[in-house]
């Protein structure tokens, strides 16, 4: 069973993200966060309980994604957690930021329901052992 | 020309004027010691023909002495002896005469003194004769004897006489001779540097003349110059000055006084004089600028705040600079009344802030609104995706046709706003210049495009691009769009063959480029054998939003080439398209 959190702040996002995950054929457990203050509390809580991997929405009140990240890189505990970030923007900036910020992967919010299905299958799929970004811009931003 | 130059030179002329005065002086100098030496030879001349003269009165008087006597002796008559008697006495006047004129002359002194001898011995044999003749008994053989001796004395004498002539005509040809010669010489002399030194006046004097003449023009040209400059002043609102800083005067042109409101030279030009006009808060300005001037050999400039006479703010420019004149000091200057370009200037930059504003604040909407409406369309074709999948079996065939209408609106209107983004990025100004190899933008541009190519079985021929400084993923994306529409501006049935080239081109050959900074371009052209359109068209396809086909044939957003024109602005390159309707059409980039 694999352990994916997702820290978004639409809910109609978290809704389709939850649906996706139904329907895909790998069991999972979805727990998901509405910003980044409450991510940060959720993993400073949950010490045993860690995520197998986090998606991770840039655009956010209170705390926005790319702040969340430099904190999770920070801190020893949680720096290992595979970082997806999940966001409506491709923006070269934003792409460039999060890759030298240690994501792991850069996922944009696809238009069509079948292409996230397919495309969160073969994230929680990657060995993240072996799947080091390796600053490989090509290899991190996963669909245009 | 540099001799020509030397001739024409004022210490030329001074100099030949110096040659010729020494020349002048020589000729009169010498016409001097002539006439001196002319006279003198005059006098030896009168003097010889006074020593003849003295010496044949002389011989006469003895003549006579000796005629009387003889003429007694054979008459007896005693008349005889009166001229006898008094020839004595009458030989001693010219005897003084010659002595006092043979004074300095020592040799004829000597002949004169055994002359005198002479006629002395001669003066006593007759004496001698006539005592012979008075004895009772004539002693007829010893008077002959005397007689004799006094022949022989006579000739003597003449002998000596003509020995003194004679001397004294040598004396005197010798004398003639000499100044002959000089004589001969001098006139020649005298006369060739006449003639020269009328010569160096005659020169002197035109070339004197021609100087006066171009003097009296230069004179006209400094005038019409002075006027036309005061002219000039009064129409292009500036004045000049001039402050001679070591004795600390100050010229001010009359315009200086008009453009402070003021009559001409109505008040004394000095420094603070002026700065009574100047605004009090530009006072400083002045101050400092000309602490400024008198440091730097540069020209200052200084800008600054006027108050004229009949209290009108005014702003001036003053540009100024060091000179040097006659060994003082002088800093020189102009002012300049520039209130209506400085209106004009504060209205125009106004109006530049404005528009650069409202550019910026273009570019954000245009930025925002692409951005921001991603994200709700996004959920619209999700959500209508799960229904058309999850739903379909509760739709109407109906409901389904919509739902196919609104999936393709839908994707139109990403299109659209995915270009609108592309659009506002290519104008955002960030412009990160890097040096690659568009060779391999090219590639990645052909690469994204890989899924149109296959489907279309697209021919792309491609050639070996330059490395140029660009922005990168601008150019990626100008290929994308160039490639991307010739591909989907295809010809049915005719599979697309896209051809890229690419060449270095002369400036001068271009009309459009002729007159940019750059004599090279490097012109990157994409072909294609596509539907192509009028050439009419040409500069319209790069507009926003415009169109040659309507909307139902073909799936464009208007604004793809207005990309491609704005990335190739960004590069301060051109961009043109050639085509022919059926046959194809080129699109050429010429970046620099």
């Amino acid at each position: 069973m694999i352990y994916v959190l997702l820290a978004d702040d639409d809910e109609d996002d978290r809704l389709i993200f939850r649906e996706a995950f139904g329907e895909i054929k790998i069991k999972t457990t979805v727990k998901t966060v509405n910003d980044g203050v409450e991510l940060m509390d959720y993993l400073n809580r949950n010490e045993d309980e860690l995520p197998h991997i986090l998606f991770l929405d840039l655009n956010m009140p209170r705390k926005n994604g790319l702040d969340c990240l430099s904190e999770i890189k920070s801190i020893n505990r949680l720096k290992d957690i595979p970082v997806a970030i999940y966001s409506t923007s491709a923006s070269e900036e934003d792409i460039e930021d999060t890759l030298v910020k240690g994501a792991n992967i850069y996922i944009k919010k696809p238009n069509d329901f079948g292409t996230l299905k397919k495309i969160l299958e073969e994230v929680i799929t990657i060995n993240w052992q072996y799947h080091t970004s390796g600053l490989n811009r090509e290899a991190f931003l996963l669909n245009r | 020309m540099n001799l020509r130059a030397m001739i024409s030179s004022n210490s030329f002329v001074r100099g030949i004027l110096v040659i010729s005065l020494f020349a002048l002086i020589f000729i009169f100098s010498v016409t001097y010691k002539h006439t001196i030496a002319l006279r003198e030879s005059t006098e030896i001349l009168i003097r010889s023909y006074k020593i003849q003269g003295s010496l044949e009165q002389l011989f006469s008087c003895l003549r006579d002495a000796e005629i009387g006597q003889r003429g007694y002796l054979i008459s007896r008559d005693s008349a005889f002896l009166n001229p006898y008697y008094s020839a004595r006495s009458k030989s001693i006047e010219p005897y003084m005469q010659l002595d006092s004129l043979i004074t300095n002359n020592p040799q004829q002194q000597d002949n004169l003194d055994s002359l005198w001898d002479f006629i002395n011995l001669r003066f006593a044999l007759l004496a001698h004769s006539l005592e012979l003749d008075n004895e009772p008994d004539i002693n007829k053989s010893r008077l002959d004897e005397n007689m004799v001796r006094g022949d022989k004395v006579m000739d003597k004498i003449r002998s000596q006489i003509n020995n003194m002539i004679e001397l004294e005509s040598l004396d005197f040809n010798e004398h003639q001779k000499d100044l002959t010669h000089d004589i001969y010489f001098t006139p020649n002399w005298t006369l060739f540097l006449l003639f020269f030194s009328l010569l160096v006046f005659v020169f002197s004097f035109i070339k004197i003349n021609n100087n006066l003449i171009d003097l009296k023009k230069t004179n006209e040209y400094l005038n019409v110059t002075n006027e036309s400059f005061r002219h000039a002043e009064d129409i292009g609102n500036f004045c000049s000055w001039r402050w001679f800083i070591d004795t600390n005067k100050f010229v001010f042109s009359d315009n200086q006084y008009r453009l402070l409101g003021c009559a001409p030279q109505s008040f004394e030009p000095t420094l603070e004089n002026f700065l009574e006009f100047v605004h009090p808060e530009d006072r400083h300005i002045i101050t400092d600028g000309v602490t400024l001037a008198l440091k730097k050999a540069k020209p200052t400039s200084a800008f600054f705040r006027v108050i004229r006479n009949d209290g009108e703010l005014r702003y001036f420019k003053s540009v100024s600079r060091l000179a040097a004149s006659n060994g003082g000091k002088l800093l020189i200057g102009i002012n300049s009344d520039i209130t209506e370009q400085h209106i004009s200037n504060m209205a125009l930059e106004e109006r530049n802030r404005e528009l650069e504003l409202s550019n910026k604040e273009l570019a954000s909407f245009n930025h925002i609104a692409s951005h921001d409406l991603q994200e709700p369309l996004r959920k619209i074709q999700t959500f209508v995706s799960r229904i058309t999948e999850k739903e379909s079996s509760n739709l109407s065939e109906t409901g389904k046709e919509y739902f196919i209408k609104v999936q393709s609106s839908l994707i139109h209107m990403r299109n659209l706003i995915d270009d609108l983004l592309q659009f506002s990025r290519a104008t955002k100004t960030e412009k990160k210049f890097e040096l690659v190899d568009l060779t391999l933008l090219l590639e990645n541009a052909i690469q994204e495009l890989i899924q149109d190519i296959e489907e279309k079985k697209a021919e792309i021929n491609t050639s070996q691009l330059p490395v140029l400084n660009v922005i990168p993923f601008q150019i990626q994306q100008l290929f994308i769009n160039l490639i991307g529409n010739a591909l989907k501006y295809s010809q049915q049935h005719i599979a697309p063959v896209i051809t890229i080239n690419y060449d270095v081109i002369n400036s001068d050959d271009y009309p459009f480029l002729k007159y940019t900074d750059q004599k090279k371009y490097h012109r990157i052209a994409v072909k294609d054998n596509g539907l192509g359109f009028e050439q009419q068209y040409a500069e319209d396809i790069f507009q926003l939003f415009y169109r040659l086909l309507p909307k139902a044939e073909m799936t464009g957003s208007g604004i793809g080439l207005s990309i491609c024109r704005k990335i190739v602005e960004n590069h301060k390159g051109f961009i043109f398209a050639e085509s022919n309707p059926g046959i194809g059409s080129t699109f050429s980039v010429f970046l620099p």
